[in-house]
Order: C-alpha cells, then sequence, then structure tokens
C-alpha cells in the first residue's frame, strides 16, 4: 500500500464519507446522544479507587451453590466472597468459588449467537442475531408441535438447579416434550437410588456441629462434595475443636484421607462388604440401639418384633465376618472391630460416604449398607448422625401445560439396562440415540453438559454429535467452546451464573432451610443471554404463553409467592439480602417421628404394611382400597398419610419417589426383590474383577480441591495450581513394571489405550491407578487446552496470557472407560473399569 | 493571516469521516449495502489508487457471497470461538495493576472518558464499550462537532475538542491500534481485512503526526 | 518466652549502638512478641496459621490471586504439601506460606527486605493511631509501618530486585502489570501485603476472610484479648519452633500452631536466587 499524504487521504475521506452519507454504515451507532463538552470537562483521568458496591447473590462453580457476594467496581466484577450472613456457608468460599471473576473476562468467552458454516466439527462460524438464532430454532420446533410429536425436541441438560431447573421444565411443559436428559447418574445416582429405596427421599448431610465420631467411606469431603463448604468446615471444626475422630476407608490418599484421624486403605469396591462387616460386629457384641428398629423393615414381615428384627439381621450380615472383610477388602479385622466399636459406643456418630462407594456395580445397594449402620446405631435423622438435608421450598410461576405431552424412552438406559433409573441413565442418551431402537430427536439442545467430556466412551459421544443423520439439529447453550459445542450447529452464548437471576434451594446441614437468590452482579457481557429469556423467546414464536418474560420476572414472582419470604418483603427483600430462613425454625431431626392425625375423611390403615393411606385422593371406592389394600393401588402411595408405630400414627418415611413403599426403612425391599436384586443389603462381588488377570489394575478416578468435572478449566486461577493429571501408582505396583517418576505409561483397557504420566506415591493402594478427571481438553481455552493462539492479538491477548507457564494439559481417562451401568440404579461405573499399564 | 474556516471544518469533517468509515469495517460483519458502495466505481478507484488491495474476488464475486464470506471471515477474525482477535483495548493494552482480560481497567476509562463528553452507549449496542469500532465511532463524533465549531467560527471550542481528540489518541488509540492492526494483517484470510487493516494502520500513523502540526499551528 | 515481659523498643535502643556485639544465636532467633503494649497503641498485626485446621484446599491462594490481581506466574500466598512415608502408613500435611511481616532482629528492628532497599530510610512519615497519636517513621520503596505490615512503595520501587534476593523465605516478586515508579524501565517488587487496604477499613485480609478450615487467624498482638494474643499464650507460640526459618533472626510475625512438626518436616526452602518454592501446585 502506498503512503497515505494529507491529499490522498482528503480522497479517501471524500469516498468514506460518502459511504457513510448514503446510510451504509452500521445501522445503529454504537453511540447515543450528543458532545457537551465544557470549560470543566478537561479531566478525563478515571478514579478508581472507591468503596466496591457489595450485591449479594449466588455461587454456581459447583452444585453446592454457596450464597456469596460479589464486588463490584466501575461496573466490573472484582471479588468474590462467602456470604456472611449465610447459615450454611458462615461466609466462606472455595477455591472454585473465588475463581468465579475468571468465568466473565476470560478472552475465548462465546459472546454472540453463532451459526456453523462449515462441516460440523471444521470449527467455522458465522456470528447471528439473537432473532435469526431464535426464528432458526423456532423454524425446527414448530413442526414438531404441527405433527404432534414435541417429543422429537429434547433438552439435554447438566448442572440445572434452583430455578434454573425449574423453569426449563416449565418451559417444556408447555411445550409438551418430556424428553429430558440429565448428567445424575454418571455424577452420584446410585446414592439416591438407594436412599430412595429406604428414605422414600435422598440427600443426605451430617450434623457436624454435634457429632462426636466420624467414619467415611470413599468421599473426599475436604475437597469436593456436593454440599462443600457447609459440610467440610464444620467437619474440620469438629475435629479441632471438640477432638472428634474421622477415620476415612479410602483407595487413595486423598486430602480428606491425609486430614483425617487415620487413612485406613481398601481395595476397590469393598466398602460396601466393610460396612456390613461393621454391622457384624456392632450386632454380635450387642452395641446397636433399638431405638430405629420400630421404623426399619428387615424381613419381608412388617410387623416384627424387635427380637425377630434383630434375629434378622445378625442372620443377614452372618456371613460378613471381620475376618471374611479383612481377605476382601485389606483392611485387617481388628481394625474393622476397632471402627465399628467406637462408632457404635459414640454418643452420636456420622457414616459418610460418596462416589468411592457407589459408583460401582450394586453402588446403590452398597449406600443400603451405609443407610443400616446408621439405623442400627440410631444415628439416623438424630442430632448428630446422618441426616436428611433440607432445602428450601420454592414456589414458582407455571405457565399452562401443552395439551399433548409425549416423551422419547430414551433417558432411561437400554431395555432392562437398570432395573430403578429415577435419576436416569445420562451415559447412555447419546449411544440410544446411535442405536435407534427408541427413536432419535430431531432438535437436540444441551445446556452446561459437555456430553463428549464427561461421560463414558466419550469419543463415541463425539462421534454421535458429529453425525447429521443422527442428531439432524442440535443446539448448545455454552459460555466457552468445548468438546461438545464444537458439534452444534448454532451455539447460543449463555450468560455466566454472575450475571443472572435464580432462587436457589441447596440442602443446609443444620436442619433449617435456607432461601437465597441468585443476582446479576454485572450486565451479561456481549449478546450472551439467560436461558429463561430464551424460553420466553422462543415461547413468542411458537405461540406458546408463558407465566413470565424474563427470568427477573419468573424469580420475582417466586420470591412473592413463597411462604416465609414473602412476609420477609419478598424480592425487595432478596435482592437486597440475599439470604432468608426462618428464625424460629427448629432443625428437622427426628422429623420421622412427628404424630399425624388420620382423622381426616378417607384415611384407612392398611392391615398388612401399618400404613394410613387416603383411599379418596388415591381415587378408588372403599372397597376396592379394602380388597387390594395400599400396595395394590396404583398411585396409594401418592396417597400416604402415615404409618402405625406401635399404635401410634407417625411420619415416618413417606414414599415421595418412584419406590412404592411403606412408611418404614425398607432395609428389606420388595421392591429389589421383585426386580432380582438381594432383597436385603449384601456384598455382591464385581464381575469384572472376579476374572482379573494378575497384572491387571483397577482404575479408579477422583476429583481435586480446584476443580469441577468440566466446567474450569477456563478458570486461569484454577489451572495454574493444577492443570496436569499424571496417574497415581503405588511404588510396588510400578516398580513391578519399571515405572519411575515421571515415566509415560500406557494405560490400556478392553475400550482403549491411552498414554499419561506416572506418579509414583505412596498415597494409593498397589494394584490400582488413579486419574483425576478434570484434564485433557480439546477445548476450553487457552488456559484448559494450552491451545496458544496463533493470532498475536487474539486470545493470547489476554496480557496475563504472556505469563502463563505451564504447558502441560493432562490426559483424559474417559476414552478408556466404558459407560456400563450398575444394573439397580443405571449409575455409571467409573470404578470398575480393569487396565493394564506398562510403560511406554 | 485570517483563518480559513471551511478549510478546518473541511479537514475536520474528512477525518470524521474517515474514522466512520473504519468504525463501519471493524464494528460488525459489513451489510450488503456498505459492499456495494466499497466496489463502487468512486471507492474502488480511491482504493486502486492507494494501493488499497481489496482481492479480485471482492470485486467479481455476486455481493451476497462476498457478504456471507466476509461475515464468516469476520467472526473467525473477531468473535471466535476459538483463536480470535479480540478487538478490545483491554485485551491489547496492558495497564498498570490489571491482569488483564475483557472488562479491564481501560475498559473502564475509556467508557468513562466517553461518558464525561456527554455521550451515552445506546441501549441497543451490545458490544463492550473499549471496543475498537467505538473508540473509532468516538472520533468521528469528536471531529464531526470539532467541524461544527470551526464552521460557527469558534476557534475556542474547536481547538478544545481538538485538545479532547489529542488526549484520547494518546491515551487509548494510539496504543494499541497499531498492534489491532498487525494482529488483523498477520491473520486475515481473505484480503479484505488485511488491507482495511494496513489502511487503518497507515490512517493512524498520518494522524499521529497532523494532529500534533494541527495543534501545533 | 510467652510471658516474658521485654519493653522491646528501649531494648532495641540499648542494643542499638552495639553493633556486631556476639549475641548467642539462640537468643536472637528467639521470635520477639510484645503482648503488653507497653510503647504505642499501634497494632501490631500477625497471623496465626493454625496447621491442624488447614486442609489444603487452596482458597486462600485463589482469593489471594483475586483480591490483589495477581498476574499469573507468582504469588503472594501458597501452599505446600508433601506425602511423606511408606505404605501404608503414608501422611500428606499442608503448610501455608505468606511474607513473614518480620520485626526485623533485635539490634535495629529492620527486616532484611527493607534493609536491603536502597530507598530506605527515606522521608519520614506519620502513621496515626486510633487514639490519635502520631508516630513517625521512616519510609522506602520497602519499608515497615508502626503496626508491623511490611509494605512496599510501588512508586518509590526502583525495580532493582534487592528485597527479592534479601528475603530468607522468598515471599516477593516482580509484578510484571506494575512498573516500577523510580525506574519506569523496571518492574516494581510485589508481595503480601496483608491486605492493608482491608485492614485498614476494618475488614480481615482476604485470606483470612475465605478459609474454612479457620486456620488462618489475623489481629493484633497489642491486644492482650484479641484472638491472636490468645492463641500466642495458649499455645505458647513465640517460640522458635512455631515460626520460619527462627535461625536468620528476622523475628517472623506469622506464627504456626503445629503439633505434628509440620515446619520442620515440610518446609520447602527457596533455593538461592529462586522462586520455584513459591509456586502453589497439586500433583
Amino acid at each position: 500500500m502506498k503512503k497515505l499524504n494529507r491529499r490522498n487521504f482528503m480522497k479517501l475521506a471524500a469516498g468514506g464519507g460518502s459511504a457513510l452519507a448514503a446510510g451504509l454504515g452500521f445501522s445503529q451507532g454504537a453511540l447515543a446522544g450528543s458532545i457537551k463538552l465544557q470549560e470543566g470537562g478537561r479531566d478525563f483521568s478515571p478514579t478508581t479507587k472507591k468503596e466496591l458496591q457489595a450485591i449479594p447473590t449466588a455461587c454456581w462453580q459447583c452444585v453446592t451453590r454457596d450464597a456469596m457476594m460479589g464486588y463490584v467496581e466501575d461496573g466490573r466484577l472484582v471479588k468474590l466472597e462467602g456470604h456472611p450472613d449465610s447459615i450454611r456457608t458462615l461466609g466462606k468460599l472455595c477455591a472454585k468459588g473465588q475463581a468465579g471473576v475468571n468465568h466473565v473476562y476470560f478472552p475465548d468467552r462465546i459472546l454472540y449467537p453463532m451459526l456453523r458454516v462449515g462441516k460440523r466439527g471444521e470449527h467455522k462460524w458465522k456470528r447471528v442475531s439473537w432473532d435469526e438464532a431464535l426464528d432458526l430454532m423456532a423454524s425446527k420446533l414448530k413442526p414438531l408441535l404441527d405433527a404432534g410429536t414435541p417429543e422429537l425436541f429434547m433438552y439435554q441438560y447438566g448442572r440445572h438447579k434452583g430455578s434454573q431447573s425449574s423453569i426449563m421444565h416449565d418451559f417444556m411443559d408447555a411445550f409438551g416434550s418430556h424428553t429430558i436428559g440429565t448428567h445424575t447418574s454418571v455424577c452420584e445416582g446410585p446414592k439416591w437410588v438407594g436412599q430412595e429405596s429406604l428414605w422414600g427421599g435422598m440427600y443426605d448431610n451430617w450434623d457436624y456441629d454435634h457429632t462426636d465420631f466420624v467414619v467415611n467411606f470413599g468421599s473426599n469431603q475436604f475437597e469436593t462434595h456436593t454440599n462443600h463448604i457447609p459440610t467440610s468446615q464444620r467437619l474440620i471444626s469438629a475435629m479441632v475443636d471438640r477432638n472428634v475422630p474421622l477415620y476415612t476407608f479410602d483407595v487413595r490418599l486423598s486430602n480428606t484421607a491425609a486430614k483425617s484421624t487415620e487413612w485406613i486403605p481398601i481395595n476397590v469396591g469393598m466398602d460396601g462388604l466393610v460396612m456390613l462387616s461393621m454391622v457384624n460386629v456392632i450386632m454380635n457384641e450387642k452395641l446397636f440401639r433399638k431405638d430405629h428398629l420400630k421404623y426399619m423393615r428387615v424381613s419381608p414381615d412388617y410387623h416384627a418384633s424387635d427380637d425377630e428384627k434383630i434375629a434378622a439381621i445378625k442372620e443377614h450380615v452372618a456371613k460378613f465376618t471381620p475376618e471374611f472383610a479383612e481377605k476382601e477388602s485389606g483392611v485387617p479385622a481388628d481394625k474393622i472391630k476397632q471402627i465399628a466399636r467406637g462408632y457404635a459406643k459414640a454418643k452420636s456418630a456420622c457414616l459418610i460416604g460418596y462416589r468411592g462407594t457407589v459408583m460401582h456395580f450394586h453402588g446403590a445397594d452398597q449406600e443400603r449398607a451405609a443407610m443400616l449402620l446408621s439405623a442400627i446405631t440410631n444415628n439416623l435423622d438424630r442430632k448428630g448422625g446422618r441426616v436428611m438435608g433440607v432445602g428450601a421450598g420454592w414456589k414458582a410461576p407455571h405457565s399452562p401445560k401443552a395439551k399433548l405431552q409425549k416423551g422419547l424412552d430414551i433417558v432411561n438406559g437400554f431395555p432392562g439396562e437398570a432395573a430403578f433409573p429415577t435419576h436416569q441413565v445420562s451415559q447412555q442418551n447419546l449411544p440410544m440415540i446411535k442405536d435407534g431402537q427408541n427413536g432419535r430427536p430431531k432438535v437436540y439442545w444441551s445446556s452446561c453438559n459437555n456430553q463428549a467430556f464427561i461421560n463414558g466412551n466419550n469419543k463415541e459421544a463425539e462421534a454421535v454429535l458429529k453425525d447429521e443423520s443422527l442428531i439432524p439439529f442440535y443446539v448448545n447453550s455454552n459460555i466457552v467452546y468445548d468438546e461438545t459445542s464444537q458439534y452444534a450447529d448454532l451455539i447460543l452464548p449463555d450468560v455466566t451464573y454472575l450475571e443472572r437471576w435464580d432462587t436457589e434451594d441447596m440442602v443446609s446441614p443444620t436442619g433449617v432451610a435456607e432461601f437465597y437468590i441468585r443476582q446479576p452482579l454485572i450486565k451479561p457481557l456481549g449478546e450472551s443471554r439467560d436461558q429463561g429469556e430464551i424460553f420466553a423467546g422462543l415461547a413468542k414464536r411458537l405461540g406458546i404463553e408463558l407465566a413470565y418474560t424474563t427470568k427477573e420476572e419468573y424469580v420475582r414472582q417466586s420470591c412473592e409467592m413463597t411462604p416465609g419470604v414473602r412476609e420477609a418483603g419478598g424480592f425487595e427483600y432478596m435482592k437486597k439480602h440475599g439470604v432468608w430462613h426462618d428464625k424460629n425454625a427448629k432443625p428437622n431431626f427426628g422429623f420421622y417421628e412427628a404424630k399425624v392425625d388420620v382423622s381426616g375423611d378417607g384415611v384407612i390403615l392398611d392391615e398388612k404394611t401399618g400404613v394410613y393411606w387416603n383411599y379418596k385422593k388415591a381415587g378408588v371406592s372403599e372397597a376396592e382400597a379394602s380388597s387390594k389394600g395400599y400396595l395394590g393401588v396404583e398411585g396409594a402411595k401418592d396417597a400416604y398419610v402415615a404409618q402405625n408405630i406401635e399404635g401410634t400414627p407417625r411420619k415416618a418415611y413417606p414414599p415421595n419417589t418412584s419406590f412404592l413403599k411403606s412408611g418404614l426403612l425398607d432395609f428389606y425391599s420388595d421392591n429389589f426383590a421383585a426386580k432380582g436384586f438381594p432383597p436385603f443389603p449384601t456384598y455382591t462381588p464385581i464381575p469384572e474383577h472376579q476374572k482379573m488377570g494378575k497384572d491387571d489394575l483397577h482404575l479408579t478416578t477422583y476429583k481435586v480441591a480446584v476443580h469441577t468435572h468440566s466446567r474450569t478449566a477456563h478458570c486461569k486461577w484454577l489451572s495454574e495450581i493444577k492443570h496436569d493429571n499424571p496417574a497415581w501408582i503405588n511404588s510396588k505396583t510400578a516398580a513391578d513394571r519399571g515405572i519411575k517418576e515421571g515415566d509415560r505409561i500406557k494405560v490400556a483397557s478392553d475400550l482403549g489405550e491411552i498414554t499419561t504420566t506416572a506418579h509414583v506415591t505412596e498415597g494409593i493402594i498397589p494394584g490400582i491407578i488413579a486419574i483425576s478427571h478434570h484434564f485433557g481438553r480439546q477445548h476450553s481455552g487457552i488456559y484448559g487446552s494450552g491451545k496458544s493462539s496463533p493470532t498475536p492479538g487474539g486470545a493470547t491477548a489476554d496480557p496475563d496470557a504472556k505469563n502463563m507457564w505451564w504447558d502441560k494439559h493432562g490426559t483424559h481417562p474417559n476414552s478408556i472407560i466404558p459407560n456400563s451401568s450398575d444394573p439397580i440404579s443405571g449409575g455409571q461405573r467409573w470404578m470398575d473399569t480393569v487396565v493394564r499399564v506398562a510403560k511406554a | 493571516m485570517g483563518i480559513n474556516w471551511k478549510e478546518l471544518a473541511d479537514n475536520a469533517k474528512s477525518r470524521s469521516d474517515i474514522y466512520g468509515l473504519m468504525s463501519t469495517v471493524f464494528r460488525e460483519e459489513p451489510s450488503g449495502g456498505l459492499i456495494k458502495e466499497m466496489r463502487s466505481s468512486r471507492l474502488s478507484e480511491i482504493f486502486t489508487d492507494l494501493g488499497v488491495e481489496l482481492g479480485e474476488r471482492f470485486y467479481t464475486n455476486p455481493e451476497s457471497k462476498v457478504v456471507e464470506e466476509l461475515a464468516i471471515e469476520y467472526t473467525r477474525l473477531f468473535i471466535g470461538p476459538g483463536p480470535h482477535i479480540s478487538a478490545h483495548e483491554s485485551i491489547f493494552c496492558e495497564m498498570d495493576g490489571d491482569t488483564g482480560g475483557l472488562w479491564g481497567v481501560k475498559t473502564v476509562e475509556v467508557k468513562k472518558f466517553i461518558e464525561t463528553t456527554g455521550l451515552d452507549y445506546g441501549k441497543e449496542f451490545t458490544g463492550l464499550p473499549d471496543h475498537i469500532s467505538v473508540e473509532l465511532e468516538f472520533m468521528q463524533k469528536l471531529a464531526e462537532w470539532e467541524t461544527d465549531m470551526w464552521l460557527q467560527q469558534d476557534r475556542k471550542r474547536a481547538e478544545h475538542c481538538l485538545t479532547v481528540q489529542r488526549k484520547f489518541l494518546e491515551q487509548h488509540l494510539f496504543c494499541w491500534v497499531n498492534q489491532f492492526c498487525d494482529a488483523v494483517m498477520n491473520e486475515a484470510e481473505i484480503p479484505f481485512y488485511r488491507a482495511m487493516a494496513e489502511l487503518s494502520k497507515q490512517y493512524m500513523e498520518f494522524e499521529r503526526q497532523s494532529i500534533a502540526i494541527d495543534t501545533a499551528a | 518466652m510467652s510471658d516474658q515481659k521485654q519493653p522491646e523498643i528501649s531494648r532495641r535502643k540499648f542494643l542499638g549502638g552495639v553493633g556486631t556485639v556476639a549475641v548467642g544465636a539462640a537468643a536472637l532467633a528467639t521470635p520477639t512478641v510484645n503482648l503488653e503494649a507497653a510503647q504505642s497503641k499501634a497494632p501490631r498485626w500477625a497471623m496465626v496459621m493454625d496447621l491442624r485446621r488447614c486442609i489444603g484446599c487452596r482458597a486462600c491462594t485463589v482469593a489471594c490471586k483475586s483480591e490483589n490481581r495477581v498476574s499469573l506466574g507468582r504469588f503472594r500466598a501458597v501452599i505446600q504439601e508433601k506425602t511423606m512415608g511408606t505404605f501404608p502408613n503414608t501422611k500428606k500435611v499442608f503448610l501455608p506460606l505468606m511474607c513473614n511481616h518480620c520485626e526485623g532482629n533485635k539490634e535495629d528492628g529492620v527486616p532484611p527486605c527493607v534493609k536491603a532497599c536502597p530507598e530506605f530510610p527515606g522521608e519520614r512519615a506519620k502513621f496515626k493511631t486510633a487514639d490519635g497519636k502520631t508516630i513517625r517513621y521512616r519510609v522506602g520503596a520497602t519499608y515497615k509501618r508502626p503496626d508491623g505490615m511490611i509494605l512496599i512503595d510501588k512508586e518509590k520501587c526502583i525495580g532493582c530486585g534487592k528485597c527479592i534476593d534479601a528475603c530468607p523465605y522468598g515471599v516477593r516478586s516482580f509484578d510484571p502489570f506494575v512498573k516500577a515508579g523510580g525506574d519506569t524501565t523496571k518492574q516494581a517488587a510485589d508481595k503480601c501485603d496483608m491486605c492493608a487496604h482491608r485492614v485498614d477499613n476494618g475488614v480481615e485480609p482476604s485470606c483470612v476472610n475465605t478459609c474454612q478450615g479457620r486456620a488462618r487467624i489475623f489481629g493484633d498482638l497489642n491486644d492482650p484479648n484479641s484472638h491472636v494474643s490468645e492463641l500466642v499464650k495458649e499455645h505458647n507460640l513465640a517460640t522458635p519452633d512455631n515460626v520460619l526459618l527462627a535461625e536468620e533472626g528476622t523475628n517472623p510475625h506469622v506464627f504456626y500452631i503445629d503439633p505434628n512438626n509440620i515446619l520442620k518436616t515440610l518446609y520447602t526452602q527457596r533455593k538461592k536466587g529462586k522462586l520455584d518454592h513459591f509456586v502453589d501446585q497439586i500433583v
């Protein structure tokens, strides 16, 4: 190009001016109004030193969803902290929560709707307007309504909770599709299924504030937990302030195991067996407490006496002696006895567990053993024990439901795969779409769910997403380009959780519910838009009536509708304070003992089960009710009133899920028996582990304190601390294979092989390798994938990217872990994979 | 020697128009109308004269095809997903005490600077306050206002306006526009944005010299 | 040591002129804590780290990054962790580190970083105490405020890096985003300032605010009723065993409750001229 001079510059100006004069520039200028320069308008230096604006809101890095405070300076979010008035978090926030700021401003963030223009996976995109994006979606959705096939619209979500979840369900009901996929089965599904079969509900928390003894099976409480900050800080305080012992059974020396009174290494998949052997010790040494027996059913007989129940439990666990458990689990019999005695004798005690216990073959049954251990020592729903967490019961506006309501049967696994998929079988969603036997969605929309990364056999998931013949139209809502969004036809720029409204409801370990909200700390960046607003935009185009037009309005209505919050001042109060709880509420410990009035119209006692139920509410005649009985009438469980406990009608444990049961804790479960599963908690060897060769190893995965599974890799402050995931291997196991610290190793399963790095450590049992599952990202921005932008002024132009010093980004283990479900619950069996390991 | 008000006004208007053109080019994907105008003989001759190479296909392909191609190129260059040039001052400029990223300290400075002049960001504008096109549009508006002042023969206000422009250029645009243009020139796959970036870079260099002269005058 | 009542300032005066008098290393190494507030009403800020309570969660590390907008590649606060022992008797321990806000040795009360600063002692500054009294002190680019905080004035800093080399704990680094005001071709030194901007407004440091284990306890040693004073007394923390590198004679004011002797078994010192011991990493 020639050098500009005054002459040709004037010529260019004439041309430039003409282009603008013709009105062909941008439709709308960025700046409005007119310049009013004043004599004093000469000092332009902005002053940034002033008190920050504090706004209460809620975290969303993980499902714990701590209430927190956001600090804003000049419209820019600069800091997050715990909410000092929260009864759950007590003002604390974890490392991930602190790094939430990174979500908003990382330079790779998706800020505009993007339409795919190349082939799927070719990474060619065109920005489109929201109108174009919504028109396009509506043009794909409308024909489904017209054809009476609303179920061909599938919504797949991962981390949706509180109003983010309820508003989506409301929209889907208004549309008429029940084809909604989740992610719980890859997370902790078996735990909930095990609990629901007993409790009739779920979500155990622990009253550490009052406990005297804690036994932990495979939960990494101090690093990661679904109610992390509320529980873990109370546990460490109990340990230091009141000398409460914590015994941790784990295959790996997690930070939790490290801070425990004692780490007890245990073989993979043996948690349930050791628990049962603890039951054995407690029963045989008469250390049990009878208090809870009247709420337990341990044999087919609903009316067994305490002595009969004691005999039955003893008989069930007779073969699980500590010596037998030692042989299988590697835990010394004496250690089992010592801990069983300490646990049973403690005034109150908590039995905790998580993925290490349940993400196995028959994982749901292992959770039942944990509940048994709690019940026989009277530590269930008692002060200081394992308690059903209590969350906020928000009311929400409801839109009119579509007349036609249909769903594709593709979210609960393949036929016969799982007996009780009450939390779905999400790892099989894409494989079932591939299979096609139960149909395929025509429109597939996923949000906050990176299917091509988080599931087992994730390469298969990727292939399905890529195949337009299997998924004709795929929409992905996201803030970052990831393994899944790369195959979308349309990417919608999601808001971060720091830019949106929600009501929130995560459980409180104190037994008193906390109501709290999330509110935007800043204006959404770019054209990012909340799902709620997108639903409203689609509804308008589809002629669907919704009860709200914005998420803010939805949240406002919720606040004005919800008893307690409404009286406290509703929406305005919540905006100002962020959190609310009933100051007069008592902890719900012992809720099951509540006496219930059974004099209501239609309430009868079912002699067989001891259940009081309302046959009128169940919609049957008195004659039919008495001839068929509580268990024989469909829908009777929804008409449950009380359980006859030694002559007194009490609340007991109502069947609040799909499990048909009495108000007793079903340790003997007809539901399980009917499907061919052991009706009483037992030890079932894991099939793959029975066939292991001498050189085979177990593979397990885990989380660390500073990352969520798949949503934090682009948070630079977190990836700086942890970005690589070498495979932990015991020094003996390593030596047998000639593997030294830092060696490249091959890890092969029947599904495939990965190459990674060895971390030789004394902090893991021999015969296993453990790989954290956050890393090995294909995308996720510069900090997550290390894909150095070739563009000097591009994503790497974040000035801080120059200071990025790490070049390792880890290896993802999921490509060698098959999608394989617990046949009881449908939970993904993350911990059952068998591998061969050798030097690369 | 008397002041040639008309010449000063024309000069300011020309500068305003060039800023307007550059702002338009970097604001968003070009419209069909803009393409048509830029392919018109009036502009194409000037571009040829200046040695601004927009490429053969820019002139020969059907308009709709050019629009589509440029939309994809614009998205790839400036929007993402994936590696792209984030066209914001806070991304390009280091600032003491700020570790960078979107909506940085620079963003706040630019926003305040612009708002101090009495301008507001339009309700419909969804970009960030320190986008390259905003800074260019701000210069366009300042120069336009300067034009009016010359026409009203209000030397004091016109010179004040020039001072404001110079401050904004020195504190903001000059700090990063070269780097930005270099990045675009390096990364552009089709000639359009490469040429526009080169033109912009040259023009800004010209501004750097001429605005100093203007002030000295 | 905690019940030793020594008028610190007068003793310093007394020793001031002695110069290189041979005092026993142990005596020099013993941290001096004045719990009586005999001389001034200025607070003496200090941190107690209760290692029993640290669960290695890194909330402090990240909170510090966020609060102080610390660039990548360096830290103001870190956790060191180490796995020790042989399976199955394996242990893993955590040790939080930060600037020790040293009092300095007993002769001159000037910590090594301040001593190394070419800009120290510079002009006089005034420190206003809560009861309205004024304490005069000398500032530098690195200096000790009368309330015990070791601070950096980046406007005065010339980016020479001498303080970075002088700190035996290696907690200082160059801030790539802040130019040294005294020499704008160089970058300014940076380190933990106990969140002076919060503390001066009556708010705890960010790392303390976020610590779920409540392992970090911050407060005024000159207030005998403060939590830190109580802990120092209760756990007898003013001993060489409860601070880092007592033998350096720096008189650190970060005290560790350390029943398991983690300081001795885990602490990884800086290697000369290097700072890689001060990078927070999880294996």
